[in-house]
Parts: structure tokens; sequence; C-alpha cells
């Protein structure tokens, strides 16, 4: 049995905005294990960014607010502690990766100031020593020690994002949580980082969540995979069980709409309409306005958390015997 | 073979901001058939924008001719060039920046009829009111305006907008970069839609391969302002032959669990277009590079049929 590192549970977000609520992230639920890396896979405004800045506690209040749930972390629930234990947790424990590599670096200080002062806050080293251990950091990502001495606009996309991750990395956390972290760089270049993150994380056994919408990103570094749809995660499973056989209407759709560089198609099969306005989630299942196969059932009844093989779970009527049974018996005196 | 809508020979840009000098583009030559899709890939900064904007003269050239449907238009003088606009248009990545924000979808779809004098002024409400349906917008969104609308139907209104003058030429560039990948499928099988109902041309821009593969008849592969690769779709992908290419084709992470190729990852960056290397553009990163390389410029040489490469060892 695998150790679990961390356990979010009954997770709900919200933001209000103009008078109106938000239901940005809603009770949603998953664990980590110690040396895996979970994707949360989703579309523009599905919550990801959302349930990784609840997971730190950074959800701006207002408009944010953590509404319910709990993060069990280190033997503490995240969601209850003091503001000065999770300044301990952040950067130290568990850090965190933008997507646009500038927002984690200042523009006045060189790169390598700003990775010796993170290792200086958060180990009790003199500042010579932090300085000579940010140089062998830079190395390990792939940059030259002597251009630590170096500002921010010097360098480009990649690297910046390369000393994001040297940051990140720079405590040897036990969570990494990178939103999006290649989706702003170049294809050879996501490849380098990819790369990057793979190694440093077998080398030291970090675990990571890893934000993204890119699917094959996904089949190149996850473990697990989690699927989100207006707040919910509404399919979860192992690499094999999503990518082998993908059971929510929605997963589907997602796969379906991409072009497979291995598989020629003439037309690509879009999942029809819009995101749904998040102040405004649809009634029962929220994909139902959007799902070929919705039934009668799937506007009013929310779908429950459904176990199928191994460790896939899918929010899905159609894989609840109990509807789908009731279904042919209400559709049947309708036959002649 | 059918016949070149639009010919480039051996264009060049180069901007020049203060005392440097960006070789943005440096000597390109292609050409895109009628009804054909020439896909243009490459990574930022490499040039792809520029070579868009410069067939349609949007900037001018430093050097080299433009010929469309047999016409250098680099000749053309401002009349004649905004009579031949007509038959060029752009779609643009970011649909919002590219809308002008106090101007209502209407009003915006609108704009090149009347510019271009294009039907009576009675019947042109009507024109926009069809333009709309024809793209999948609803006739009701025609007051509306553009932060009203979600990215997919913002480049919907770019569409239509490119679609007003009845163009025969539209340079895509990266027109489903910015949207989510169920609203990219749809748009990208509306743009397949409409290019085979008004019989368009398109030079197609994208980073994303898989999206370039999915949509184009012909690629061309670009980098630091010169194409390496250009070939028939398939034959790219299947019959690569330029190390760049093949090194940009195994970085695609594709969505499958399916034994991979092993991935050829670069290292560095992409050098700067202001100094670009000596030699072959690419020998900084190559992992084949010989002596030769770094002195001697490789041409674009037809290695096989309608398959162009740039590189000493092919
Ligand atoms: N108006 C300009 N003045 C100066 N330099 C420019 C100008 N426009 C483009 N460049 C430079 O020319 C080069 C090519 O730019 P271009 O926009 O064509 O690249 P691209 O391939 O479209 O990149 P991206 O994928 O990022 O859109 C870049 O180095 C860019 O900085
Ligand atoms: N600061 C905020 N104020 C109001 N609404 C917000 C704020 N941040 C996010 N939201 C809303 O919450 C929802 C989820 O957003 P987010 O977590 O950023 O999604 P993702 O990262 O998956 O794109 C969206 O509807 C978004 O508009
Ligand atoms: S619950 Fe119903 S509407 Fe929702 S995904 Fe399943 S079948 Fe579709
Ligand atoms: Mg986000
Ligand atoms: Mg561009």
């Amino acid at each position: 049995m695998k150790e679990v590192l961390i356990e979010v549970k009954d997770l709900s977000v919200q933001y209000t905005s103009e008078g109106k609520e938000i239901k940005a992230v809603n009770n949603i639920s998953f664990q980590v294990n110690k040396g895996e890396t979970l994707g949360i896979v989703g579309e523009t405004g599905a919550g990801k960014t959302t349930t990784a800045l609840a997971i730190m506690r950074l959800i701006q209040t207002p408009p944010g607010k953590i509404r319910n749930g709990s993060v069990q972390f280190d033997g503490k629930d995240l969601l209850q502690e003091k503001e000065s234990v999770l300044r301990k947790v952040r950067g130290n424990k568990i850090s965190m990766i933008f997507q646009d590599p500038m927002t984690s670096l200042n523009p006045v200080y060189t790169v390598g100031d700003q990775i010796a002062e993170v290792i200086w806050l958060h180990e009790k080293v003199s500042k010579t020593e932090a300085r000579k251990k940010a140089g062998s950091i830079l190395e390990l990502v792939g940059i030259p020690a002597e251009r630590g001495s170096e500002y921010p606009h010097e360098f480009s996309g990649g690297m910046k994002q390369r000393v994001g991750i040297a940051i990140a990395l720079a405590c040897n956390p036990q969570l990494l949580i990178a939103d999006e972290p290649t989706t702003a760089l170049d294809v050879t270049i996501q490849a380098q980082v990819l790369r990057l993150m793979t190694n440093l994380k077998e080398k030291l056994n970090t675990s990571m969540i890893l934000i993204t919408h890119d699917l094959g990103v996904v089949s190149e570094v996850c473990d697990k995979v989690a699927i989100m749809y207006a707040g919910e995660i509404v399919e979860y499973g192992t690499l094999e069980e999503i990518f082998r056989n993908p059971s929510h209407p929605y997963t589907q759709g997602l796969f379906n709409s991409i072009p497979n560089m291995n598989k020629k198609v003439r037309r690509l099969t879009p999942i029809v309409g819009l995101m749904p306005d998040p102040t405004e989630i649809p009634s029962g299942c929220s994909f139902h306005p959007r799902c070929p196969k919705a039934m009668k059932e799937c506007k009013s009844m929310k779908p429950g958390n459904i176990q199928l093989n191994g460790e896939h779970k899918v929010s899905c009527h159609l894989f609840d015997e109990t509807v789908v049974r009731g279904r042919v018996e209400t559709n049947e005196p309708s036959t002649p | 073979m059918s016949q070149a809508l639009l010919e480039v020979n051996n264009l060049v840009k180069h901007f020049t901001t203060g005392t440097q000098t960006v070789k943005a583009v440096d000597g390109i030559s292609l050409s895109i058939n009628q009804s054909e899709t020439l896909g243009l890939v490459g990574e930022s900064g490499c040039g792809k924008s520029t070579t868009g904007r410069l067939t349609l003269r949007l900037i001018e050239s430093t050097s080299g001719e433009i010929n469309f449907e047999g016409q250098n238009i680099n000749d053309f003088n401002k009349r004649n060039m905004k009579k031949m606009r007509k038959e060029m248009q752009m779609i643009f990545q970011d649909p919002y920046a590219s809308l002008d924000p106090r101007q209502t979808i209407g009003e915006t779809i609108m704009r090149p009829l009347m510019v271009h004098q294009i039907g009576k002024k009675k019947d042109r409400y009507n024109q926009v009111l069809e333009l709309m349906e024809k793209v999948g917008l609803d006739p009701r969104w025609v007051n509306r305006f553009p932060h009203e609308l979600d990215g997919g139907r913002r480049q919907r209104v770019g569409i239509a907008r490119a679609l007003a003058v009845n163009p025969k030429y539209i340079v895509c560039d990266e027109p489903v970069s910015a949207l989510d990948v169920s609203i990219q499928a749809q748009v990208l099988n509306l743009m397949q839609d409409i290019q085979e109902e008004f019989n368009l041309t398109y030079l197609f821009i994208s980073h994303d391969l898989s999206v370039v593969k999915h949509v184009s008849d012909r690629i061309a592969v670009m980098y630091l302002g010169k194409i390496v690769e250009l070939a028939e779709a398939e034959e790219l992908f299947h019959n690569t032959q330029h190390p760049y290419t093949k090194a940009l084709l195994s970085a695609v992470p594709v969505p499958t669990l399916e034994e991979k190729p092993h991935k050829i990852v670069l290292e560095g960056d992409v050098p700067s277009p202001k100094n670009p290397p000596s030699g072959c553009r690419f020998h900084t990163r190559c992992p084949f590079a010989e002596a030769r390389c770094k002195v001697e410029e490789p041409e674009l040489r037809e290695v096989g049929s309608e398959h162009f490469v740039a590189c000493h060892l092919v």
C-alpha cells in the first residue's frame, strides 16, 4: 500500500463577483501518494488554479472564500491551522510553480540572489553557504552557475521557468504543485522542462500535482489523473484507466476534440456548446446540456461518485445501475 | 498539379531598431496552390507572423517578390493594393485584441463591406446577419460588444469579418491557439467548412503541430527566419528529413499510452535573430552538426518529389 502524502476532502471554494456567487470548486476530494504525480486536467474556468491555491490557503479573501473541506498534510488540516504554521509549510514542504514564469521572479534582484534568499529563509545556513547552494541548484536545472548574477529579463521564457522550478525545489519540498508550467513555452523547451521535472522528481522522490489542459503532457508525466469540469472532479483514475477506458462523456469528448498526430481523421468531433456560466451551473449533472448521452434523470439528479474497476471512479448516471435500470422500466410502458 | 495562387520569392524582412537589426524573415520562397492549406510551423520568434503579414503587404518587405495570381503586388500602388486587399484577409490569434471594443459585432462585420463598397447600403445589414449565421453566431448577438462574448465566439466574429469581402486567400495566424480544446475543435471544423464552401486558400500559422497536421495539405517548417523543410503533410511526418523537424516532432507530447518514438531533446534556446549563427542557423543545437555546418549555409533543395530540405547531411 502506498503512503498518502496529502488528502483533500470535500473542498468547496466560492468567489463573489458583482454580487453573484461563483461556485469555482464544488466538493472535490482526492489524494496524492508519496512519489506520485497527479494530473488535474480541465478547460479554462474548470477550477484548477482555485484548487491549487486553496490547498496552499492562498485564496484571496475577498473575493474568494473556502466554504468547506479539509486538506490533511503531515498530520495537520491545513485549512484549520494558523497563518504562521502555513507560512512554514509554503515554499518549504509544499511549493508551487505558476504558468507565467515572470510572476515567480522579482525583476529587481538577480536570479542567483533570489534562489539564495529562499534557501537562506528556509534552511538555517549562512548567506555565503546559501549563495553556493543557489549556484549548484542552477546547474541542476541546466543553467551555468555564473548566470546567477543576471537579472530575470536577461533570461528566455524557458530559462525563467527552469529558475522557477529551481526555486520551487530549493528546499526539497515533499509536494510540488505546478500550475500549467509549460503552457507558455515552445514544444522543444517544454520537452526540456518536463524532462527536468521528471528527473528531479525521481531523484528526490517529490510528489507532484500537475495542472494542465494538455492530455499529451499528462500521458508523459502523470501516474494518476483527475478530470475537472465546472468545479467538480468528474472522473479519476490511474493513467492507464483514464487513457484505455475514458468513461465520462466529458472525458471522451476531450479525447475526441484534440487532433492526434498519429491518427488521421477528416473532421474533429467537438463537444457541443460552451462551458457553463459559473454563476449558473446547470442542475443535476452539470455536463447535461452538452452531453450526447444525457438521460431524463441527468437534468434533475446529481450523479454520485461511482467506483469502477481498480481506482477508477466516475461521476455519471450511465454507470449507476439503479438509474439505468429504472430508466428501462420507465421507458417500457411507452413502447407499444 | 493545381496552380499557385500565391508565390513568394526570396522574401526578406529586416527590422531595424536603433543600431540593431532583427533578421525576422531572411530569404524564403514558397508557393500556395489554389484551394490548398499550407501550414507554417516553428517556435516563437522564428518569423511566422512576419511571413504571413508580408504576403498581405500589411508590412513592407525589405526585398523579394510577392506574386498573387501572377502579379507582383510589391509593385502595386495604393489604389490597386486596396482593390487587392479584398482578395486577401487575415484571422488573428487573439480575437479580443483584434476587435475594436467600441464596435458591436454587427458593426465589426459591416465595416469591410462599407470600406470595399460591397452590396447596396440597404442590403448590408442582411448580409451581416447571413455571415453571422454562416459562422455559427446567433444573429441575436448582432448588437453585442466583443467583451460580452467568449473566446470561441469572438473568433467566429473574426472569421465572419474576413469572409465578408469574399476573399480568395486568408492568412490564419494561430487562429485557435487561445481557445480551449473543445472550442478549438468547433472553430477548426468551421474553418474547414467555409474553405470547402468558398474555395478558400489558407496560410495556416501555428506552433501546434497536431493542429497543423490536421488542417494542412503541405507544411513548411521555419527556424530563425528560414524555411528548413517543406513537404506534403503526411510525407513531412512520416519521412522527416531535417534534424530540426525531427526534434520538433519528437518533442510533441502525444496523448496516447502507445510506445512513443525516442525524444530528441534539444539543448539550449533558440538563438537571437539579431545575431543568427553562421552557416546553418541550426548548427548550435543540432545533434549531427559537422564542421562545414558552421561555415556553409545549406540551400533548400528538392530531395524527393515535392519534398524540400535545407541540410548538408540530407
Ligand atoms: N515590428 C517589429 N519590430 C522589431 N522586431 C520585430 C517586429 N515584429 C517582429 N519582430 C521580430 O521578428 C522576429 C520574428 O517575429 P514573428 O512575430 O514573425 O515571430 P513568430 O514566428 O510569429 O513568433 P510567435 O510564435 O511568438 O508568434 C522576432 O524576433 C520578433 O521579435
Ligand atoms: N479572483 C477571482 N474573482 C472572481 N472569480 C474568480 C476569481 N478567480 C477565479 N474565479 C472564477 O472561478 C472559476 C474557476 O477559476 P480557476 O480556478 O482560475 O479555473 P482554471 O484554473 O481551471 O482555469 C472561474 O469561473 C473563474 O472565473
Ligand atoms: S450524468 Fe447524464 S448528463 Fe451527466 S455525463 Fe452522465 S449521461 Fe451525461
Ligand atoms: Mg488556471
Ligand atoms: Mg506570431
